[in-house]
């Protein structure tokens, strides 16, 4: 482990010795030296989970795809456009301009009024002193505040109307975890970056929670039917559980979609009466055609598309009716 | 993977139990919320321990008994006992301890808030809040007067050399001095600052009377802490983009009389008790570098935590009686 977290350092300072300090050094920006070298790991690590996904996961979905291949195969390829830009930090970096004068703001705010995180090790001393300990409290604290993030998307209209793209999809791949608008991304993005820092989730546990929770949900995603068994199911989100959560809405099942939230740990969806474990194949996507619409569609076009309908469910003159299609929350 | 493979050492460091040995060397690992402890005869790691959320530098009491961490996201001070390392207390309350120091009679004890935009100037004793002087540009490390009266602060964005007056904890002048200047130090004649301007090759000398720049010297890119050596003459220098450190001559005009290479972003310095080390941390690389100071040379780079800032060695048997008074790595020489 020690070569391996050795090479992985070194790659990390090559990289930005040859193309980040020079360019920051050239320009006057070295008040971002420390951030600059933080964000070559994030894209390394974007290039890792590509990798994860393009070859370890999509083994799996070639040996023992659920649905066969067909025509909507096509329908993939913009779901690996959305991969390749947030992995590689081209979304993240977008969002993180945008954001970065609120959250700090926020932050300094609270520390300039002496509030400080609370820090679990001041309840837990062993934590501390237990890396694997803090890590996994840390990372089941960012699960359980993600569970509530996702049942919102699904709850409100006007943010229904931008993760309505994420499900409008037909053909769920291990591609289809990125497929958000970016506005939604960045609601979530926010809305996270603030509460793990309310609770104290440090900057390196962070970036990891990050990779190993975006992982699980890529195979979530998956085309196969798998799961990790009937107790590991229950412990760890798998393609089985999460894609009942895609499931396409019947008159028997028109809530279906409200179930299987959780993220990362079913427990959340366990605890608060959202899981099902049934074992029935359904076929995914949204049942309603100005949704279903966004397939075929392009990157640019989905996120100007999608846009508009978050501008109609945002204002009420125009809508064309009180449950004008693409507004219209599953649950209702 | 990186944070998978520190949780493997710290468990596996955790039996060992911490117990700094006389020889031990503290290392901030900042982006980690831990500090190392290593072995300066084997040079190894022996104990990893929790503290806060970002800790960058750290301070001796005056009384010499404690070197206390500043925790820069949980706004507090942990204090170790400079011989054993073990913890003694953690003072509450120090908004964004993010550089620190004592004035040189232990009087003052000042904080620069480099997110937070502000100087924190406090009565020594008991830690109590005398004057808050909120300036723009990102406050970033300090250095005091020989005769603690006044408190230098580099303004790393602004480009600025402040200095506050400490009685009555208000500006005395803001001066520009270069692209992004962080580590500062008081010569021992208290007649010039030094200053390092990560923005650009080198160094300036400044006046403390009145901010004026007196002097420059070229080192290498991103020019950015200094050491004294121990003989009142000569500074060790970080040049944190070129990955170097340069040894200066400050008598007369100011002269680089030698460099070694250290790779990784080179940052804070300490050197053994004997004089014969200088150990460096390298921020990207996860490592803190020893280099043979008559050869200047790397002898050896020893992994610790992710980040690693401030480096401090612990007293042990023989006190810290040689040590003195200092603004967290960046002092002057008072020998």
């Amino acid at each position: 482990m020690r070569e391996l977290t050795e090479l992985w350092v070194d790659a990390q300072a090559w990289l930005f010795d040859t193309f980040v300090s020079p360019v920051l050094f050239h320009f006057g920006l070295m008040a971002w030296y420390e951030p600059g070298y933080n964000a070559v790991e994030f894209i390394m690590l974007g290039v890792v989970q590509i990798a994860i996904i393009a070859v370890g996961m999509r083994f799996f979905e070639r040996r023992w795809p659920l649905e066969k291949s067909s025509a909507d195969d096509r329908l993939i390829r913009v779901d690996q456009v959305y991969t390749v830009l947030n992995k590689l930090g081209i979304v993240p970096l977008a969002i993180f301009i945008v954001t970065y004068p609120l959250v700090q703001h926020i932050e300094l705010s609270m520390r300039t009024w002496g509030f400080a995180p609370p820090r679990l090790e001041r309840i837990l001393p062993w934590l501390g002193d237990n890396a694997l300990a803090s890590f996994l409290v840390y990372f089941i604290l960012y699960d359980f505040a993600a569970y509530w993030l996702h049942r919102a998307q699904h709850g409100f209209a006007w943010w229904w109307s931008l993760h309505s793209l994420h499900h409008s999809q037909r053909r769920m791949t291990v591609w289809t975890d990125d497929r958000n608008h970016v506005v939604d991304d960045l609601l979530i993005n926010l809305a996270l970056v603030l509460f793990s820092q309310v609770v104290g989730v440090q900057p390196g546990e962070y970036v990891l929670i990050l990779m190993i929770g975006r992982l699980v949900e890529s195979w979530s995603h998956a085309n196969v039917d798998m799961s990790f068994g009937r107790l590991g199911e229950r412990l760890l989100v798998g393609p089985r559980f999460h894609r009942l959560h895609h499931a396409l809405s019947t008159p028997e099942e028109r809530h279906i979609q409200d179930h299987n939230f959780a993220p990362v740990f079913p427990i959340w969806d366990i605890l608060f009466g959202t899981a099902i474990y049934d074992g029935k194949h359904r076929p995914t996507g949204v049942d309603d055609p100005v949704v279903d619409a966004d397939n075929g569609r392009g990157w640019i076009t989905q996120q100007v598309t999608v846009l508009g309908r978050l501008v109609r469910a945002l204002v009420p003159g125009l809508r064309r009716s009180s449950m004008s299609p693409g507004l219209r929350p599953p649950a209702e | 993977m990186n944070r998978l493979s520190f949780a493997a050492i710290a468990l596996s460091l955790a039996v060992a139990g911490g117990a700094a040995r006389a020889d031990s060397v503290l290392i901030l690992n900042s982006d980690e919320a831990s500090y190392s402890v290593l072995s300066r005869s084997t040079r190894t790691e022996i104990a990893r321990h929790p503290v806060g959320r970002e800790p960058h530098h750290l301070i001796v009491t005056p009384d010499g008994k404690e070197v206390l961490i500043g925790s820069t996201a949980t706004n507090e001070l942990l204090g170790l006992d400079i011989k054993t390392g073990e913890r003694k207390r953690i003072v509450k309350d120090i908004i964004d301890p993010y550089h620190l120091g004592f004035s040189p009679d232990g009087k003052w004890f000042v904080t620069a808030a480099y997110r937070l935009d502000h100087v924190d100037i406090f009565h020594a004793d008991g830690f109590r809040l005398a004057g808050r002087i909120f300036i723009d540009g990102l406050p970033s490390h300090l250095a005091f007067d020989a005769e603690s009266k006044t408190v230098f602060v580099t303004l790393q964005q602004s480009g600025r050399l402040a200095a506050f007056d400490l009685e009555t904890q208000s500006l005395k002048w803001n001066m520009p001095v270069g692209n992004t200047p962080a580590g500062v130090i008081m010569l021992p004649d208290n007649k010039r600052l030094l200053v390092a301007l990560t923005g650009e090759d080198g160094i300036v000398s400044v006046d403390p009377k009145d901010g004026a720049v007196t002097g420059r010297l070229r080192t290498g890119k991103g020019a950015h802490n200094f050491w004294p050596k121990g003989d009142g003459k000569h500074y060790f220098l970080s040049n944190r983009v070129e990955g170097s450190v340069s040894l200066i001559d400050t008598t007369g005009d100011m002269r680089v009389v030698g460099s070694v290479r250290i790779p990784g972003g080179p940052d804070c310095m300490d050197i053994t008790p004997d004089g014969k080390e200088l150990w460096v941390t390298q921020r990207f690389l996860r490592r803190v570098a020893v280099v043979d100071i008559e050869q200047l040379k790397v002898v050896a780079s020893i992994p610790v935590g992710k980040s690693p800032h401030g480096v401090f060695m612990l007293k042990g048997s023989a006190g810290p009686a040689e040590g003195p008074v200092r603004a967290a790595s960046t002092t002057a020489d008072r020998k």
